[in-house]
């Protein structure tokens, strides 16, 4: 099972993004974004990580939406491949209509907007641990097939821009219906608010990730990849120095999810 | 332009309606040297390359004098754009530290940016890659006279540190920010970048032995050159004044982070196929001084010579005069020196591969000329040769001897009446500018990138990162320096900063490897400034002499790289003294490394280091008493090199769980840290007579004489008593963690203070964002 973690100009998070998903077991390599774009087809999946690609010009994933190889990308998830995008990947998802995958451009990320108690109390770039709350049963979406309903993964977000909006009055509960909102922003006990610091970004409905009808497209706010091993969590979390450098941290469920999702899908 | 047979004064017209900085005599020597007069171009190269920022005129001898740059562990020491200790024998750590003063004084965003920008292309020219930087911060008094500048310049710096750092996509993990009226018009930015390589794959930022022989090719990478940031290290070497402001801002670089991401992608594809190919390059990042300082330096450090053609440089317009050319400081720029049967194949990296001029207009990689062997430093534009000179004399610089004079300052301590409670004294501490939670800024910097970071900035008193995986090791950095100490004693504030530094990384259980210094002073033509200097330098290598490096007996800990920034200065008079010190500590397993918050009720906790009336400069006088003092903090170097070592081994005997050192506010601020770190469910219950000291109870508590809080594991009390007594230090078992979440100290069977810990929360978190707001 092998993944190509797409590299865009701009993009800084491939590294590690690489090592998680390898953690989980699966194979890949980094895949410039101008190489021959049908050389995509060899792989199995896909990943876009975080980033600035394009030094967010126009706006956070506008550029790198519309590269070549996004055309090729568009194919690969019609055939149903999984493709999880990480922060400005989820930017460059919804950029080019992956997500929520409904026809044009449904949502956008806009810049972060922290409220409490009815006030601005804060805006722009935001890095702080969060916990995300599973809205989707087992095998809804590729990179949270593992993940039951309820479960609680916790993994670090940094953005400027990751408070999704959107125009469009009746998406909302289209997306609730469809059982697209597969992750959301909630306090350590699971409990969801709409407000900062739990919201953190100020999305809609306190959404952290939605994917494609189809299930086989993700994308979330915060990295995985950056929690992947127990040793990157917290010091409050008792986890961080059980095992060895190995041992898992919660986002490496993600990356294990792609990889099961691919077994069980071809 | 006429030099020779002209009389000084104009001479000094002369040179100053051409913008240069140079001296007279300075002008004169280099007519002399050159036997005629020097072109405009020649004068801007030297006013280049001697200036104070590239050529050390005023501090090379004192760092020569006082600082210890060798030892068993370093790799490379000062002489390169980064320094290099040895991590274990595969791996190496590389650092440097550098200030961005003036430039983020003027424009905070794109000063701060540039100055990050400027630092990572130092290490990253060594071969390294880039796993974090650090940002010390000096900022005015946001409730001072000049209130809104200042905060204007504070958010303007803090904005462009993130914008850069994290597009760059390197983690911030360490750093600090004092707030004293000193800065009021001149802040200081400095800024750390730390890397790892493997000892066998450093590269020099020299031309390699042959170049000059086999005519190497000379190679610029990167964006266009354009007009910015020329003058950039003469605006960095004098004063500032406010009517200068306008034309200083052209002096100012403009940033990239995202052209700079790509760079450093490009360059790692370069570096791997030298290393598969085993061919020996030249690297070098255009900084300060551009083009004609990163060329020159090349080719004088090898003994060879230069022939540029600045026509074959890319360059944003072509109206560009050869001076500005050649000392422009544009951004994103590094200079490569390889044999010729490499150039297409790195061409074709960066032009091709990386594609950089579709990525960024203009930008790409060009051939601009070859290596000599005939010590000539010639530049060549539009048909004529515009530059024509010794190389060595160009790069060799002046030295001057400057007067130094100690300041006389009136200093005495208050009468203070020691309080019946400590609580409100502590709670408005808590809530002070610069004891205050760091969160509202650390929160905009990504601590996170790489995916490295173990532990993070708030979690600790150094940020720890495991840069290598399927490794253990981890380095750990912090920075500090007390411009209030320094402004009492300039040197006990250089050995201050370097003990607490090594006292940082040291709290998470990592042992002090090296030292950067960036020495931030005002105008060294001036005999007090250059005490000051020179007295801080002398504090400084004192302590990391006597401090020695773990494991070796009488070694000093190596101080491998650093910078000196003079002139921070304006009409208002010059900074306190600040002597920031950087210290990357090593650690051989990150799990072992431990963090300050409180972790367990029951614990016992142990004060290490005992309490001195030393209150001078301190939060306690200066935040609630409004005074300065006499007493400042001094470092005994024996107990400090006791307490170090003693700290270090009880955290890797895993008897010690959490740990934190005694700093700004005291034993007091100290206590409420590690309570108000974690998740302030947990308090403290201390009893200030195990201090075992007949000071009141005020000065016990908010003395500022180093030493340390533990927490000791349940169980490993004797243990850890037994390895301090080892020590030849004092057993103080201070107290233990509680189940309630109140801090609360008793003294003489009297309580002193009874603090709620949600009530200090609020003030704690609040105090930094409404300083800034």
């Amino acid at each position: 099972m092998k993944i190509a973690v797409i590299q865009f100009p701009g993009t800084n998070c491939e590294h590690e993004t690489l090592v998680a998903a390898r953690s989980s077991g699966l194979s890949g390599e980094l895949f410039r974004w101008n190489r021959p774009a049908e050389e995509l087809s060899a792989f199995d999946g896909y990943i876009i990580p975080g980033g600035f690609s394009y030094q967010d010009r126009l706006r956070a994933g506008a550029i790198a939406s519309k590269e070549p190889v996004m055309d090729a990308l568009r194919e690969e998830a019609e055939r149903g491949k999984p493709i999880i995008g990480i922060c400005n990947g989820f930017q460059i998802l919804t950029e080019s209509g992956l997500l929520p995958g409904l026809g044009g451009i449904n949502v956008a990320l806009a810049s972060n907007v922290m409220v409490s108690k009815g006030e601005i109390v804060r805006r722009g770039f935001y890095c702080a641990w969060t916990t995300l709350r599973t809205e989707t049963p087992a095998r809804r979406c590729s990179g949270s097939f593992i993940l039951n309903k309820g479960d609680l993964v916790s993994m670090p977000l940094a953005h400027a821009e990751g408070n999704l909006v959107t125009a469009d009055e009746d998406l909302m509960e289209r997306l609730n219906e469809e059982d697209q909102i597969v992750f959301r922003y909630c306090d350590e006990g699971g409990r969801v608010e709409r407000e900062f610091p739990v919201n953190v970004n100020g999305s809609l409905e306190s959404i952290a990730g939605i994917c494609n009808p189809e299930g086989n497209v993700l994308g979330l706010m915060p990295h995985p990849e950056r929690s992947s091993f127990a040793w990157q969590l917290p010091p409050t979390d008792s986890a961080k120095s059980a095992g060895d450098m190995t041992a898992p941290g919660p986002g490496r469920r993600i990356f294990e999810s792609m990889k099961r999702y691919i077994e069980v899908m071809r | 332009m006429r030099i020779i047979g002209l009389k000084d004064h104009e001479v000094d017209a002369a040179l100053r309606s051409a913008g240069l900085g140079l001296s007279v005599s300075e002008a004169r020597s280099i007519a002399e040297s050159l036997g005629r007069d020097p072109t405009i171009p020649e004068l801007f190269s030297y006013d280049t390359m001697w200036s104070e920022h590239c050529s050390y005129k005023s501090s090379r001898a004192t760092l020569n004098e006082f600082l210890h740059t060798e030892g068993p562990n370093v790799v490379q020491g000062p002489e390169e754009d980064a320094g290099i200790v040895a991590i274990d024998d595969e791996w190496c750590v590389v650092i440097a530290h550098e200030s961005h003063n003036h430039p983020s004084q003027i424009l905070p965003n794109e000063g701060a940016a540039t100055g990050i920008g400027g630092i990572v292309r130092d290490v990253n020219c060594m071969g390294a890659k880039v796993v974090a930087t650090a940002d010390p911060l000096r900022f005015g008094d946001p409730y001072g006279k000049d209130k809104n500048h200042v905060r204007w310049v504070a958010e303007g710096v803090v904005d462009g540190i993130w914008q850069y750092g994290n597009a760059l996509g390197v983690p911030i993990i360490a750093g600090d920010v004092v707030f004293d009226d000193s800065f009021d018009s001149n802040c200081l930015v400095n800024v750390v970048a730390v890397g790892v390589v493997k000892r066998g794959e450093i590269i020099k930022s020299r031309a390699p032995a042959g170049a000059g022989e086999k005519g190497y090719d000379v190679i610029v990478v990167g964006k266009p050159t354009d007009s910015s940031g020329f003058g950039g290290v003469t605006f960095a070497s004098e004063e500032l004044r406010e009517e200068d402001e306008e034309a200083n801002r052209g002096a100012i670089q403009i940033p990239d982070p995202f052209l700079k991401n790509v760079l450093f992608k490009a360059n790692e594809a370069l570096f791997q196929l030298t290393r598969q190919e085993g061919i020996v390059i030249g690297f070098k990042d255009l900084g300060g001084g551009g083009f004609t300082c990163a060329s020159s330096e090349m080719g004088a450090s090898a003994g060879y010579g230069m022939d540029l053609d600045l026509d074959l440089l890319h360059k944003a317009s072509e109206d560009l005069p050869p001076e500005v050319v050649a000392c422009a400081e544009t951004q994103e720029r590094f200079m490569l020196i390889c044999p010729p049967e490499l150039t297409p194949r790195a061409l074709k990296i960066y032009n091709e591969d990386w594609d950089l001029p579709n990525v960024y207009e203009g930008a790409r990689a060009s051939v601009v000329g070859k290596v000599t062997t005939d010590g000539r430093y010639v530049t060549r534009y539009r048909g004529e040769v515009t530059c024509n000179v010794s190389i060595q004399h160009l790069t060799g610089g002046i030295r001057y001897d400057r007067e130094e004079r100690p300041r006389v300052v009136e200093l005495e301590e208050p009468e203070i009446s020691a309080p019946e409670d400590l609580t409100e004294i502590l709670l408005k501490i808590l809530g002070s500018p610069n004891v205050s939670s760091r969160e509202h800024i650390y929160r905009y910097y990504d601590t996170e990138v790489q995916g490295n970071t173990v532990i993070r900035p708030g979690e600790a008193d150094a940020g720890l990162i495991a840069p290598v995986r399927d490794e253990k090791f981890g380095i750990a950095l912090s920075v500090d320096s007390n411009p209030f100490y320094g402004r009492i004693s300039p040197y006990w504030a250089g050995a201050t900063a370097v003990a607490e530094a090594m006292r940082n990384v040291a709290a998470v259980g990592a042992y002090p490897a090296t030292l950067t210094d960036c020495l931030n002073f005002g105008n060294p033509e001036k005999p007090e400034a250059f005490w000051e200097f020179r007295e801080c330098v002398r504090g400084l290598a004192d302590a990391a002499k006597a401090l020695w490096l773990k494991g070796y007996e009488e070694t000093p800990v190596p101080i491998v790289s650093g910078n000196v920034s003079f002139y921070n200065e304006s009409p208002d008079g010059a900074v306190d003294p600040s002597p920031i010190i950087a210290c990357v500590g090593l650690i051989d397993d990150v799990r072992d490394a431990v963090t300050m918050e409180l972790k367990r009720a029951g614990d016992s906790v142990y004060l290490i280091g005992p309490r001195f009336d030393e209150l001078g400069g301190s939060e306690y006088y200066r935040t609630v008493h409004g005074v300065t003092g006499k007493n400042v903090p001094i470092v005994r170097f024996e107990l400090e090199r006791n307490m170090i070592y003693a700290v270090i081994d009880s955290i890797a005997k895993k008897l010690v769980i959490s740990a934190h050192d005694i700093s700004n506010g005291g034993l007091g601020a100290t206590a409420a840290e590690m309570a108000l770190a974690g998740r302030s469910d947990l308090g403290l219950e201390l009893d200030l007579d195990a201090a075992g000291s007949d000071l009141p109870a005020d000065r016990l508590v908010f003395s500022e004489s180093s030493g340390f809080l533990l927490e000791c594991r349940e169980g490993g009390e004797e243990e850890l008593e037994e390895l301090l007594k080892g020590y030849g230090l004092d057993i103080m078992k201070i107290g233990i963690v509680s189940s309630s979440p109140e801090l609360v100290m008793t003294c003489k069977g009297r309580t002193v203070l009874l603090m709620d810990l949600s009530t200090a929360k609020k003030g704690w978190t609040a105090g930094l964002s409404e300083a800034m707001r």
